[in-house]
């Protein structure tokens, strides 16, 4: 028994050591985007995402250290003529802004291009929308949810007229907690 | 890389300096398990497959370099009536493990195990995790032969990821053939 003292402040520095305690973890949240139109004829759809609506979110606020994974998710089809790439972008505070032109100019690139052909109706993959984040967007992102948890999103396509439909829309989020 | 680098070394060090030392005992042998992730939503299970080589220093401490790869499952989840699937990482560690006692020698041996690694994870879409981490357990080695002991170990790998962590629950069993001695 002499042989195990030393397991003992082991595994106390181990288990007390900053960041690494048994009590974190990553969880997911997925916040509904539900389904929607884009379109140049219109205004630049949007949606207002505040995180606070969601229990997980909630209950571990206090303890939120970072993102571990994100991906834009859903069905989207090109009911347009002409190929487009589908791009997120974002707004940390609430915004309003109508012509994507106003998005680009003001807002940051969060996620995007997914590139789409002309009448083509393709389910966004996990992975490969995971992979479409940008850096910058996702430095954004994550201060957002360290942050009050309100942004706005915008959809919009990178060609000059688009018309898109998003069936299902869904912001799915792993969270990093620690206590 | 760099931490890579010194792992690489240590582990070559401990080899090199064990190969000289009177009456120092080495062993080699493989090892095969299941990780469980521990509140990781976002990865799933997976075997580990893996090969260390003990080196009893002294009859108290056994020192193992060790080197394992594990392929973690994918989850699975439905988001507004659709199904989509997140691959699962593929992580490969190397590190050494200290173990009180010689797992060596005669008999039937129950021991504790702690160590350090060097722990990488990649999926598609994701940024490389490459962190330190730590692992600890106990273990049993019972001979199977008079060269021959098998190990069977749980334990804990925990790999610290800026402010937080991630953590997998583990059970192996595996052998291990035993080259040098020590007499």
């Amino acid at each position: 028994m002499k042989n195990l003292r030393w397991i003992i402040p082991a595994l106390l520095l181990v288990f007390g050591a900053p960041g690494c305690v048994l009590v974190s973890g990553q969880f997911l949240i997925d916040f509904d985007l539900d389904t929607f139109d884009a379109s140049t004829d219109t205004a630049v759809t949007r949606a207002d995402v505040d995180l606070t609506t969601e229990d997980d979110y909630n209950d571990h606020k206090e303890d939120l250290k970072g993102l571990a994974d994100v991906a834009v998710l859903g069905k989207i089809t090109n009911s347009g003529s002409a190929d487009i790439g589908v791009e997120v972008w974002m707004t940390g505070g609430p915004t309003t802004y109508t012509t994507p032109t106003e998005v680009t100019t003001n807002g940051t690139k969060l996620w995007g291009p997914f590139n789409l052909g002309a009448g083509v109706t393709k389910q966004v993959a996990w992975d490969e929308s995971a992979g479409l984040f940008s850096e910058v967007g996702k430095a954004l992102l994550i201060n957002e949810i360290k942050g009050d948890g309100q942004f706005t999103i915008y959809a919009i396509g990178n060609a000059g007229t688009y018309q898109f439909n998003v069936d299902n829309g869904v912001l799915a989020l792993a969270i990093e907690f620690g206590k | 890389m760099k931490r890579a680098l010194v792992f690489a070394i240590l582990a070559l060090g401990i080899g090199a300096g064990a190969a000289r030392a009177p009456g120092a005992q080495i062993g080699i042998g493989p090892y095969a398990g299941y990780n469980a992730a521990l509140i990781q939503q976002d990865t799933g299970n997976g075997a580990v497959f893996g090969v260390r080589a003990p080196i009893a220093l002294a009859p108290m401490i056994t020192i193992e370099p060790y080197y394992a790869s594990s392929s973690l499952g994918d989850v699975d989840e439905e988001f507004g009536g659709l199904s989509y699937t997140r691959s699962g990482f593929d992580m490969k560690t190397f590190g050494a493990t200290a173990i009180i006692g010689s797992i060596l020698t005669e008999g039937f041996k129950f021991y504790p195990f702690a160590g350090i690694g060097s722990y990488q994870m990649e999926r598609t879409g994701s940024e490389d995790i490459k962190e330190t981490g730590f692992n600890f357990g106990f273990g049993f080695s019972v001979p199977a032969g008079a060269k021959i002991h098998v190990q069977a170990r749980g334990g804990m790998d925990m790999i610290v990821t800026e402010d937080t962590s991630r953590k997998f629950a583990n059970g192996t069993i595996g052998i291990t053939y035993t080259l040098m001695s020590g007499e």
